[in-house]
């Protein structure tokens, strides 16, 4: 590795040393290790290893504190374990904390303390962005949706043809000129976003995400230019970048006057943009941000949408996001919405908030060179969608999408991996009105 | 301590959250460091037992001596309590001991921990077997608040700072799973009507 830059080292510690971070101060200082988080971490369970262990990675970051923001830590070092920022730890860190936590969160629920682990080895990433020791893969990820508007690069005119290409197909199936993908139209109920592996990769789950606003009669439009849910910047821990990416969402949603900002279907883009986007910007959001998962439970409750469960018979379960469920409250709407959508269900073990991770949080995804590992934590889920017996996985994220895919290869589980979207405009009852 | 500040909007109920997190959140069932690890987890709740009686009877104690009152116990109906009390201590210091001792053979825990953990250990241990010595024979005086004083100093700069870090860490983590409408923990199949986010 090469030499830290001191002034950048300084600007890395600085982000311990605030005294008015009662939650940071309180994280830092709250482990005891135990070494009890251990089994509860996927990365531990699977290689066994101590530099595994959730309470290892995080003292990373709290013996750097300790060093440098504890008089203790000053005077007898040794004593309680404060190491300084040197190289060799710049590189464990970057190992440890982007390449061996998805920042899942499910060693937070067990911690015998309550540690917010994530919280600790996301202010550990800030301090290495600070430095500029991202993994390349992860910031070009970044860059590209700093410079082109989506994290993959995808240029407007092949977004728009794509969409224009989507909505003749649903024009075709509707048999009505009606059912529509707008794109850039004003003054919309809602503005909706996706991930842009949708366009790339998934866009049959924007046609049916497009059948079931066709169905419930929304008012909706998505934009050209920044239409992209996700916001890496969350996981480069670059708050700059993270804000600029949830800004440049922000201002779009405003210039075209949207009413709600509903999220499609993606964990850390929902987590990024309605519970972290407010204070990237440090200002509450002047509309209504939600997820696809609640609008369509809204749907459903309201009756605006009619679905007939028949229509989806095969055995179903649903791998919980993270930054859904755990971090996001929406265990009952992600079931509600299912069980409406599907005859046979049945959930994997654990599931909810004590669900693993697919293992592709975090920003693995884009860090290929973590593959072998992210593929190996990866089997835990695999042997959950295996035990459950489940033909159908159904998520509400791109990101698991993309790793359960891999895993259903990797594994050979023969099942279908579907989003929510996809599900329930399988199951629609589409009713002609003139 | 104080709440964080967080300008997304709040989907649940902080107060609820708060509670959870202290209460049934630590319930073993709900924790895979307890039901997964249940010689440790009992081990440690004995030991957590122990440090707050040495702490209860370090308020009294100190209570007494202000007030002039003699230490150890000396009226004959107290002896079988004071006793009792002294066993539960020696009980409690075994059960750090034994943590102590897991600390030192399992490797994995062993790369963990630096001379704090074993350190913060050893202190908390003391008090507690100098506690119980104390309470059958007043020779043990000037141990028994040299070992305090030890304890004391070394409470806001080792690991025993989680005394009090504990309860804000919880305090915390139940904000942020309430805020966003985790915690309290709801049952998948709950109906919770049409207006919640209204």
């Amino acid at each position: 590795m090469e030499k830290i830059d001191i002034n950048k080292r300084e600007k890395a510690i600085d982000l311990l040393r605030s005294t008015s971070d009662s939650k940071l101060t309180t994280h830092l200082n709250a482990c005891v290790r135990c070494g009890l988080c251990a089994t509860s971490c996927m990365y531990y369970l699977t290689f066994k290893k101590a530099k595994y262990i959730p309470a290892k990675k995080i003292d990373l970051v709290s013996s750097i504190y300790r060093k440098y923001c504890t008089t203790m830590g000053r005077v007898a070092p040794a004593l309680v374990n404060a190491k300084v920022l040197d190289e060799p730890m710049a590189e464990e860190m970057v190992d440890s904390l982007f390449g061996a936590c998805t920042m899942c969160g499910r060693c937070v629920k067990h911690c015998s303390i309550g540690v917010d682990i994530p919280f600790i080895v996301k202010k550990g990433r800030e301090m290495l962005a600070a430095m500029d020791l991202v993994p390349k893969t992860l910031q070009s990820t970044v860059d590209a949706a700093i410079t082109t508007g989506n994290n993959m690069g995808i240029p407007t005119g092949e977004f728009v043809d794509t969409i224009k290409w989507m909505e003749e197909e649903l024009i075709d199936e509707m048999q009505d000129e009606r059912a529509r993908i707008p794109l850039d139209e004003m003054d919309k109920d809602i503005f909706y976003t996706l991930n842009p592996r949708e366009p790339k990769f998934f866009p049959l789950s924007i046609s049916a995400m497009a059948k079931i606003f066709y169905a419930a009669n929304a008012s909706w439009t998505l934009s050209s230019k920044y239409y992209d849910v996700t916001n890496y910047g969350y996981f480069n821990a670059n708050m700059a970048e993270a804000t600029q990416i949830a800004r440049n969402l922000y201002n779009e949603v405003l210039r075209l006057r949207g009413k709600r900002l509903v999220l499609g279907e993606c964990g850390h883009g929902s987590r990024a943009n309605r519970w972290e986007g407010p204070n990237y910007l440090k200002k509450a959001y002047d509309f209504e941000t939600i997820t696809a998962v609640e609008l369509i439970e809204r749907y459903i409750r309201h009756g605006s949408i009619k679905l007939d469960k028949s229509l989806n018979k095969e055995l179903c379960t649903i791998h919980d996001p993270c930054n859904l469920v755990r971090n996001g409250g929406l265990l009952e709407q992600i079931r509600f919405v299912v069980k409406s959508s599907v005859a046979n269900f049945v959930e994997m073990n654990p599931y909810g908030n004590d669900n693993f991770c697919c293992g592709g949080g975090g920003g693995t995804l884009a860090m290929s060179e973590y593959n072998d590992r992210r593929l190996k934590i990866g089997e835990i889920k695999a042997n959950q969608i295996r035990k459950s017996g489940a033909k159908v996985v159904i998520t509400p994220c791109h990101n698991c999408v993309d790793q359960l895919t891999q895993l259903n290869h990797t594994y050979k589980l023969g099942v279908q991996i579907k989003t929510i979207s996809e599900v329930v405009a399988d199951a629609l009852i589409i009713t002609k009105t003139n | 301590m104080g709440s964080p500040k967080d300008l997304s909007k709040r989907e649940g109920d902080i107060k609820g959250a708060v509670l959870y997190s202290f209460v049934k959140a630590m319930a073993p069932g709900n924790k895979e460091s307890a039901y997964l690890h249940l010689p440790t987890y009992t081990a440690g709740i004995i030991y957590h037992i122990g440090t707050f009686l040495t702490l209860l009877l370090f308020i009294v104690f100190m209570v007494m001596t202000i007030f002039g009152i003699e230490i150890p116990f000396n009226l004959s109906f107290l002896t079988h309590f004071t006793l009792i009390i002294a066993g539960i201590l020696f009980f409690t210091s075994l059960s750090g001991l034994l943590i102590l001792a897991k600390r030192v053979v399992n490797k994995e825990l062993r790369s963990l921990s630096g001379p704090d953990d074993y350190l913060s250990n050893i202190i908390t241990t003391l008090t507690q077997l100098v506690t119980a010595f104390f309470m059958i024979f007043s020779t043990a005086k000037v141990v028994y608040f040299v070992i305090m004083t030890l304890f004391f100093l070394w409470l806001p700069v080792g690991k025993t700072k989680h005394l009090m870090y504990f309860f804000f860490a919880r305090y915390h983590l139940g904000f942020f799973y309430g805020w966003r409408g985790t915690w309290p923990q709801k049952s998948p199949d709950r109906d919770y009507g049409e207006n919640r986010h209204k």
